[in-house]
């Protein structure tokens, strides 16, 4: 051991610039926490929180029951039970759409499997319950969610421009994601 | 018999007094504690309960009282239910013999009460390490009892620890011992008058500045195993959280666990206490004197003297805080061998040192 490592030791030099450090955070208290029920985070632009069912500008909803979504869910939160329009036999739509939301790992794949953008991500991320089985959402639900979160709605695909129609490109007058 | 129901009746009103004190200080040290730790990690700590959560010990008082009182099967009963109380008990009765302001005798009911000292006892010191050796028995009575293998093992390192370290107490007390020549710490704390030149820290004699009889050494030496007695981090093997979930307490619950932490808190107010007493002059201020005497305020002149022990205590008891947050966990040979091979030659080297320079420079 060198004299000065020694020096060192005996005068606990390396605890005092520990000690040192602690006490500068103290002197120039910033905390980098917040008090969350108060105040909030301000989220991410692309921020994926709970998922919503989506309605056009006349209340229709979106869906057209084509189970992509379900196909494409890795954990299996969706399930879908499709049906025939009533007196539109080309036309079908979701019966019943279920979301085991206590599954959800929020990773947005059935969003992007959706070729009517019928699915959307929310900002809503306090979603803690009591009983569990309340995050077993059934469709009225998830339209409400998306009512509420998405006041602006699409246009009807027939009403929209064909090319947008066809490639389903956001235009001004589409409906702006909040954020 | 009036006389002596009289004397019990002011003593216990003394002690009624000191324990609300030290129930008072311990409760604010939880919340320090916590504050501080967050001031230090960039947190805020407590902030919900009142205003900047003052409150918070209050609600952790309420919560802890009515928490179910759980006693795990196959412990002994009597044992595990005897432990925190042990623990407690001893905790609170080391503060008897700890001055908390100067040496004032006031006549009352025809009797000489010293109102800042519960019992001036002249072996004050022995007392002390007495008492808090006998703490450890409430430790380890609590993780045998417990019919736990964490809490065996915590109260079994704890055992190991208290033991060791006690050694390096004593020993690094005895060099002040030799400086005032007594064992009452009020007559410890009486030696050290006078400026802070004469505190036994630097221990200049009465007749110079030149601090040849320092004990510095045995200053360091005891704030060290003071940490390392009270189990806390650095030193915190006995409950240490990553490897024994909680050690010798890890069974206990509701008020049972409330007894273990809060004597706890009032093991390092009594190491402050007995710190300050012993090596930074105790209630003395660093001047000679006091201010309000100078002024003309004779009779107030106690308050200053008790500002000054609140003062070097609560130093004390943020150094515990700054080394908690600051420091990890040590491992338990580095803890033993760290006891034993340096702690205990420097608190031995200093005893022979202080003798001889006691023999060569004699204080008077």
């Amino acid at each position: 051991m060198t004299f000065k490592a020694w020096i060192k030791t005996i005068t606990l030099y390396d605890l005092l610039v520990g000690m040192k450090m602690t006490m500068s955070h103290m002197l120039h208290y910033k905390p980098i926490t917040m008090q969350y029920p108060h105040e909030k985070r301000i989220l991410p632009d692309n921020y994926r929180g709970m998922l919503a069912l989506l309605r056009y500008e006349d209340g229709v909803e979106k869906c057209v029951g084509c189970d992509l979504c379900e196909a494409a869910c890795p954990s299996r939160v969706i399930r879908v039970v499709s049906a025939e329009v009533p007196d539109e036999p080309t036309k079908r739509y979701a019966k019943e759409y279920y979301m085991d939301m206590t599954r959800c790992l929020f990773c947005g794949l059935c969003v992007d499997a959706c070729p009517v953008d019928a699915l959307g991500m929310t900002r809503e991320f306090e979603w803690s319950v009591y009983d569990k089985r309340q995050l077993h959402l059934n469709k009225e639900q998830l339209l409400a969610i998306g009512d509420r979160s998405f006041p602006v709605r699409e246009k009807q695909l027939e009403l929209q421009h064909p090319n947008v129609a066809f490639f389903n490109v956001a235009f001004k007058h589409l409906p702006q994601k909040p954020g | 018999m009036t006389e002596i129901s009289l004397r019990l009746a002011v003593s216990f009103a003394q002690i009624l007094a000191e324990m609300s004190i030290v129930m008072v200080t311990v409760a604010t040290m939880t919340y320090f504690e916590r504050k501080i730790l967050g001031w230090m990690q960039d947190r805020m700590g407590p902030m919900e309960v009142g205003p900047y959560g003052l409150l918070q010990p209050v609600a952790d008082g309420i919560k802890l009282f009515f928490k179910e009182d759980i006693i795990p099967a196959g412990a002994n009963r009597a044992m595990f239910k005897l432990a925190p109380v042990l623990t407690m008990v001893i905790a609170m009765i080391g503060f008897a013999v700890i001055p908390f302001g100067p040496d004032v005798s006031m006549e009352m009911f025809g009797m000489t009460i010293k109102p800042f000292v519960v019992a001036d006892i002249n072996i004050g010191v022995l007392y002390i390490l007495a008492i808090a050796s006998i703490g450890a028995y409430g430790i380890i009575l609590g993780g045998w009892a417990s019919n736990s293998k964490y809490s065996l093992l915590g109260g079994l390192r704890s055992a190991a620890q208290v033991i060791s370290y006690e050694l390096n107490v004593g020993l690094a007390i005895v060099g002040v011992l030799m400086l005032a020549g007594t064992l009452s710490l009020v007559q410890i704390t009486e030696a050290q008058s006078g400026g802070f030149w004469h505190w036994f820290i630097w221990g200049g004699r009465p007749d110079g500045f030149f601090p040849i009889h320092t004990q510095i050494f045995a200053f360091v030496v005891f704030v060290i195993s003071a940490v390392a007695e009270t189990n806390r981090i650095p030193f915190d093997l006995p409950e240490a959280e990553s490897e024994l979930v909680a050690g010798f307490f890890t069974e206990y619950s509701g008020m049972r666990f409330a007894f273990y932490v809060t004597a706890e808190y009032a093991n390092m107010l009594l190491v402050s206490c007995v710190a300050a007493s012993l090596f930074l002059g105790g209630w003395n201020a660093p001047y000679p004197g006091t201010i309000l005497e100078y002024i003309g305020l004779e009779q107030l002149a106690w308050i200053e003297h008790i500002i000054w022990f609140t003062g070097k205590v609560y130093f004390f008891l943020f150094l515990f805080i700054w080394l908690r947050a600051t420091l990890p966990r040590l491992r338990y040979d580095q803890l033993m061998r760290f006891g034993w091979k340096v702690m205990l030659p420097i608190a031995l080297a200093n005893i022979v040192i202080t003798a001889l320079t006691l023999y060569f420079f004699p204080r008077s």
